[in-house]
C-alpha cells in the first residue's frame, strides 16, 4: 500500500517519456501485427487436415487477437536487467525505499499499455472490415472477464518467467540466448503464435496444457472465443496458478543469490 | 549480519570489514581465449581487506586514498548495495545489506550525476518521483524543494530535460534530489568529478551550508583533494584495502610534511644571510625566491627576512594536500615511513 503513490508517478513518468518517442511505436506496432497476420494469411492459404477443430473464421479471430494478447502478457523485463547488472545502473534502483525490480516491471506495462493506443483501434477497424469473414456465434459476454483475467495472470506468468531469466544476468553476461530458447522459441511453438494450441495434435496438445506457455497468449484468447468447457478453464487456471507459484519461488531464489555476488560495478 | 548490540553513539560502525571480489582472467590472443574457453581461472582480489572504523553523528570524513584502495567499495558496502565478504557493519544502528525501508530512508550515495535523476525527464519531474518514493508530505516536499533550489541555484534547469543539462547544472541537481528526503547520513563519491573550479567550489560551499544547517553524517570520497581539505576534518586514508591512517587531515599533513613552504619577493637578487637551521632554498626566478623550512622555524624566518628590509613580499603556504597524499602512494619509502610516523 505504501508503494501505490510511487508506482503511480512511475507509471506516468515512463507515460511521459514514451511519449516523447513516438516514432519508436510505431515500429513496435508494425512489429507486433505483422508477425501474426502472416501466419494467419498461411493458415488461411493452405488446405486443413482432417478432424482440424479450426474453420477460417476461427483462425481469422484468433490471429486477430494474438497481437493484443501478445502485447498485454509481453514483458520486456529480460532486456532491461541485465544490462542494468552489468552497467551497474542497478545500483541506483538498490539504493532507494522502493522494490528495486518495480521500476522494470512498470517501464513494461507502461510499454504494453501504450501498444494498446494502437493496437485496439487496430483490432477494431479489422474487425469492421471483416465482420463477415468471421463467426460470432461462439462468443459470449460472459466470457469476458474470464478471458481479461485469464491475461492478467498470464501476464504474470510471462513476467515471472522472464523475471527468472533476466535475474540470470547476475552470473549471464547476456541472457538473450537463454531468452530466446526459454522464452522465445518454445513459446512461440507451444504457446500458440504459429499454430494454436486447440488445433495440435493430441499428445502434444497435452504436453502443451501442462507447459506454462499456452497461457500466455492462446489459453485468454480459447476462453475468450467460447472454444472451453468450464472444466477445461478452471484446469487452465489451476496449471497457471502452479506454474506461477514455481516461478516466485525461482526468481526469489535467483534473487536472493544474485544480489550477494552483484559487483555494481560502474552506475 | 546484524551485530547484537546496536552502537547508538557510533552513526557508522565497521569491525575488520573486507569485500573479495572473483575477477575472471584472460590473457591475450586466440589460444589464451581458447584456453580460457575450456578452463576458466579467475584471481580473488581483496578490495578491502579488513577495516575497522567508527563515525560519529554529523561528522564529515574523507576517504583518501590511490585508485582501487577500496574507498568505493567501502561506501558501496556502508550503503547496502554490496554485501560484505566478512566483518560486521552497521550504518544508523542497521545492516545496510538487509535494505529495509527505514534504512534507506536515511541515507543517500551521490556517484556521479545518473545517481538519481530521471534522463528523459526534466529534474523538476524526478523531485516529484522522489517526493513519491519517500512518501514525503506535500508541504514539507515544497519548503526543502524551494530551499534546494535557492541553495543550489537551480531554478533555471529545472525544467529542461536532465540529458540537456551541463555537468554542473545534473551535479547540482543530483545533490538536490539526494537531499530531498534530508538524509542523516551522505555518501560522496567524487561529488565535484568533472566540474570546473569554479562548479567545484559552489558545490563545496553548498556542502557546508548545508551541513551547518542539517547536521548529516557525510562520507566523501574525491581526487580532489580540496574537496577534502574543506569539507573534512578528520580522513581515512586506505592503501590496498587496510586502513593506515584514521584522524585529523591537519595532523596528517604535518606528520607527513613538516615542512613549509615561503615565497619571498626581494628587492635583491641576492639572498641574504640568514642564521636559521634547516632552510633551503628550492628555486629561484629574478628576486622572487621560494623557500622550505621547518614548521617551528617558519615564525623566526619570516621576522628574519622583514627584518633584512629587503622583503617586498611574503606568503607562507602548507604543500599542496594533493602532493603530500601523491607521494605517500608513489614511494614506497614515503610509505613506510608514513606507517612508522603513524
Amino acid at each position: 500500500m505504501l508503494h501505490l503513490k510511487a508506482h503511480a508517478a512511475i507509471l506516468k513518468a515512463y507515460l511521459k517519456i514514451m511519449l516523447t518517442y513516438r516514432g519508436m511505436m510505431i515500429l513496435h506496432l508494425f512489429r507486433v501485427v505483422l508477425m501474426p497476420l502472416v501466419i494467419a494469411a498461411a493458415w488461411l492459404s493452405i488446405e486443413k487436415a482432417d478432424g482440424n477443430p479450426y474453420e477460417n473464421s476461427d483462425y481469422l479471430l484468433y490471429y486477430l487477437l494474438v497481437p493484443l494478447v501478445m502485447n498485454l502478457t509481453n514483458s520486456r523485463s529480460v532486456f532491461r536487467f541485465p544490462v542494468s547488472v552489468r552497467d551497474g545502473t542497478l545500483s541506483r534502483e538498490l539504493i532507494k525505499p522502493y522494490p528495486p525490480l518495480m521500476n522494470i516491471v512498470i517501464e513494461s506495462f507502461t510499454n504494453n499499455l501504450q501498444m494498446l493506443l494502437y493496437l485496439v483501434p487496430f483490432t477494431l477497424i479489422s474487425v469492421f472490415l471483416f465482420q463477415s469473414h468471421f463467426d460470432f456465434s461462439f462468443l459470449s459476454y460472459k466470457m469476458v472477464p474470464i478471458s481479461i483475467l485469464a491475461i492478467f495472470f498470464g501476464a504474470l506468468t510471462r513476467l515471472l518467467i522472464s523475471g527468472s531469466i533476466a535475474l540470470t544476468g547476475f552470473w549471464l553476461e547476456d541472457v538473450t540466448t537463454l531468452n530466446l530458447l526459454l522464452n522465445g522459441s518454445i513459446w512461440a511453438l507451444l504457446g500458440g503464435m504459429i499454430i494454436p494450441v486447440a488445433t495440435f495434435p493430441e499428445k502434444i496438445r497435452q504436453i502443451a496444457e501442462l507447459l506454462p506457455y499456452r497461457y500466455m497468449l492462446s489459453f485468454p484468447i480459447e476462453i475468450f472465443s467460447g472454444r472451453l468447457t468450464t472444466l477445461a478453464i478452471y484446469k487452465g487456471f489451476a496449471v497457471m496458478f502452479f506454474w506461477i507459484i514455481i516461478f516466485s519461488f525461482t526468481a526469489r531464489f535467483i534473487w536472493k543469490r544474485g544480489i550477494k555476488i552483484y559487483s555494481a560495478y560502474g552506475g | 549480519m546484524k551485530i547484537s548490540t546496536p552502537n547508538c553513539d557510533n552513526c557508522v560502525f565497521t569491525e575488520e570489514l573486507g569485500r573479495d571480489f572473483n575477477i575472471r582472467q584472460k590473457s591475450q590472443g586466440l589460444a589464451a581465449s581458447i584456453k580460457n574457453f575450456i578452463r576458466p581461472s579467475y584471481k580473488l582480489v581483496e578490495a578491502v581487506r579488513s577495516l575497522s572504523m567508527r563515525i560519529g553523528f554529523g561528522e564529515i570524513v574523507g576517504f583518501l586514498g590511490p585508485n582501487g584502495a577500496g574507498k568505493t567499495t567501502t561506501l558501496k558496502m556502508l550503503s547496502g548495495l554490496l554485501f560484505p565478504s566478512r566483518g560486521k557493519l552497521e550504518v544508523l544502528g542497521h545492516s545496510p545489506f538487509s535494505r529495509e525501508r527505514e534504512f534507506l530512508s536515511q541515507i543517500s550515495l551521490v556517484m556521479g550525476q545518473k545517481q538519481n535523476l530521471w534522463w528523459d525527464l526534466p529534474p523538476i519531474e524526478t523531485f516529484e518521483i522522489h517526493r513519491s518514493i519517500y512518501n514525503l508530505d506535500e508541504k514539507d516536499f515544497r519548503g526543502r524543494i524551494e530551499e534546494l533550489i535557492d541553495m543550489l541555484e537551480i531554478s533555471d534547469c529545472l525544467e529542461t530535460q536532465t540529458r540537456k543539462l551541463s555537468l554542473g547544472q545534473r551535479m547540482r541537481c543530483e545533490l538536490a534530489v539526494s537531499l530531498l528526503h534530508r538524509p542523516k547520513v551522505l555518501f560522496l563519491d567524487e561529488p565535484t568529478i568533472g566540474l570546473d573550479i569554479l562548479m567545484q567550489k559552489k558545490i563545496r560551499k553548498f556542502l557546508l551550508d548545508y551541513h551547518a544547517r542539517f547536521k548529516p553524517t557525510i562520507l566523501l570520497t574525491s581526487h580532489y583533494m580540496d574537496d577534502v581539505a574543506a569539507l573534512a576534518k578528520r580522513v581515512i586514508v586506505i592503501n590496498n584495502g587496510l586502513k593506515i591512517y584514521d584522524g585529523l587531515l591537519s595532523d596528517l599533513t604535518e606528520k607527513m610534511q613538516p615542512e613549509k613552504i615561503i615565497t619571498v619577493i626581494l628587492n635583491s637578487e641576492t639572498f641574504p644571510k640568514i642564521e636559521i637551521p634547516n632552510v633551503n632554498i628550492v628555486s629561484q626566478e629574478s628576486n622572487l625566491f621560494r623557500l622550505k623550512a621547518p614548521r617551528e622555524n617558519v615564525g623566526k624566518l619570516a621576522a628574519a627576512l622583514y627584518n633584512t628590509g629587503l622583503t617586498i613580499d611574503l606568503t607562507i603556504e602548507d604543500t599542496p594536500l594533493e602532493d603530500i597524499i601523491g607521494n605517500l602512494f608513489t614511494e614506497k619509502s614515503n610509505f613506510q615511513q608514513f606507517r612508522t610516523n603513524v
